[in-house]
């Protein structure tokens, strides 16, 4: 084999693509991941590191719990820490018709075995007294939902990629593929290198889109930007993932650094590949924010940024192979890559090597329709 | 320097922190930043962020204008939630 010759060529160093990097390597597989920037620079390091089970759909409920053993077992496999902590989310329901769509949820999460249970406002009052229950008719929580940190977590992916003697390119734009070259694939770099593999993997998040256009692959896809906001550290309470569905509502956690940090989705979406930061979310987070916990009125901010959710008409997630033999696709994860991430690394890996799924996976299927119903709990 | 000095006191990253990200490949201050946390504390970068900058470009032989890719982000200073809270805001 030639030294620019691989048996895979990943293309976006994210979480998908170090994850998928990672359990190639471990199954002996020669890759080539190569990053536009540097590992984390799209989405994965803007995002803020929350990881949960509860959905809605049984395929990312399933991968989704599948993620959070791993990111469990992390601190073992990789030899370090990642902030690894089963903080728990809370999704709060504000009317009779959230409450209702929950406790419908309820009954598939826990006959998938997951741990989600009701609360009641009392209950949620007297486990987390600090909330504002005002207005708030219940809620789902699930103990075993979590956060971690992303980087950490990159870098345990890099670590092992680096280990099994694969190749992460940093600062190395892919600027074409051309899939005519025998049996392989040509990818082409913007200082020039080729790159040969019979395998592609094309998981470059927000500029998916356009990685996949250089083989003539179209994905339904679009990035829109969400901003986030971290404030200092206080003492750790192990304040759940809080979500507030209203429309003017907003999700946020404590790391277990202390910090507070968290979103909110904007009600009118802001499609494209703006990563700026607005005046609008600095003065609205902290008033939505302050409104579920008044305690953290004096809490300082540290920062805001914003990032990318590669988003898909029906908000799952395309995790497939494509008409084009070899050409693979992990991407647009409507802002759960983090946390689906190294469970769908795991599944993509294998499905590489094996060309089958170990259960159905067509809610994530590439040639799927579309136009179905959006993930209840997106 | 030695090995123990004290780079990034908010993250508690010493001089050899940071020459072990820069070791693992990282070659700007983003990447150093991302690798380790260091700048991400109540100073923002800082007091650390030029001292890095420099050590990658000591360690990495890199003009400095290639290594200084951190993007400053508001707020300028650290500000209570409470304060920005609801806030004037012309482009609401």
């Amino acid at each position: 084999m030639r030294t620019n010759e691989f048996d895979v060529i990943i293309i976006g160093g994210g979480i998908i693509g170090t994850a998928t990097g990672y359990y190639l390597s471990k199954r002996r597989k020669r890759v080539l991941l190569l990053e536009k920037k540097y590992l984390g620079s799209g989405s994965t390091g803007r995002c803020i590191g929350g990881i949960r089970a509860q959905f809605s759909t049984e395929t990312t409920i399933k991968v989704a719990m599948k993620s959070v053993d791993l990111f469990r077992s992390m601190e073992n496999e990789f030899g370090f820490s990642v902030d690894w902590h089963p903080s728990g989310y809370l999704f709060l329901a504000y009317s009779e018709e959230k409450k209702q769509s929950f406790l419908d949820i309820i009954q598939l999460q826990n006959n998938l075995g997951l741990d989600v249970r009701f609360l009641t406002a009392q209950d949620i009052k007297s486990k987390f007294n600090y909330i504002n229950t005002d207005g708030v008719l219940g809620g789902t929580f699930c103990p075993t939902d979590g956060q971690a940190d992303p980087f950490y977590v990159l870098k345990g992916y890099m670590k092992g990629i680096n280990n099994a003697g694969n190749v992460i390119k940093t600062h190395s734009e892919v600027v074409g593929i051309d899939n005519h070259v025998s049996d392989l694939f040509e990818v082409t770099t913007k200082s020039g290198e080729k790159f040969y593999a019979p395998q592609v993997l094309n998981s470059a998040g927000p500029n998916s889109k356009s990685v996949g256009e250089f083989a003539g692959i179209n994905l339904p896809v679009e990035p829109e930007r969400h901003e986030s906001l971290i404030t200092e550290g206080i003492e750790f309470r192990e304040i759940p993932m809080i979500v507030d569905y209203r429309p003017d509502g907003c999700y946020f956690i404590q790391r277990k650094t202390g910090q507070i940090i968290g979103c909110y989705t904007p009600e009118k979406r802001v499609p494209g590949n703006d990563v700026g930061s607005t005046f609008e979310f600095l003065t609205e987070m902290p008033r939505r924010l302050i409104r579920l916990i008044p305690s953290l009125e004096s809490l300082a901010i540290l920062r805001q940024w914003a990032g990318s959710y590669t988003v898909t008409p029906d908000g799952n997630p395309i995790v497939d192979k494509t008409e084009i033999p070899g050409y693979y696709v992990s991407t647009a994860m409507c802002g759960h890559g983090f946390m689906l991430g190294p469970a769908l690394g795991k599944l993509m890996a294998d499905y590489m090597i094996d060309d089958e799924w170990p259960y159905d996976m067509s809610e994530f299927a590439y040639n799927r329709n579309f136009q179905k119903a959006a993930e209840a709990l997106g | 320097m030695k090995e123990d000095t004290i780079i990034c006191r908010c993250e508690d990253l010493t001089y050899k922190d940071v020459l072990d990200a820069i070791n693992m490949g990282m070659t700007t201050v983003s990447e150093v930043k991302k690798m380790i946390r260091a700048g991400m504390g109540p100073c923002q970068g800082r007091t650390c962020g030029r001292l890095i900058a420099q050590i990658i470009a000591k360690e990495t032989g890199k003009p400095l204008s290639e290594i200084w890719d951190t993007t400053h982000r508001p707020p300028l200073k650290t500000t209570p939630l409470g304060i920005l809270a609801g806030g004037d805001c012309e482009n609401k």
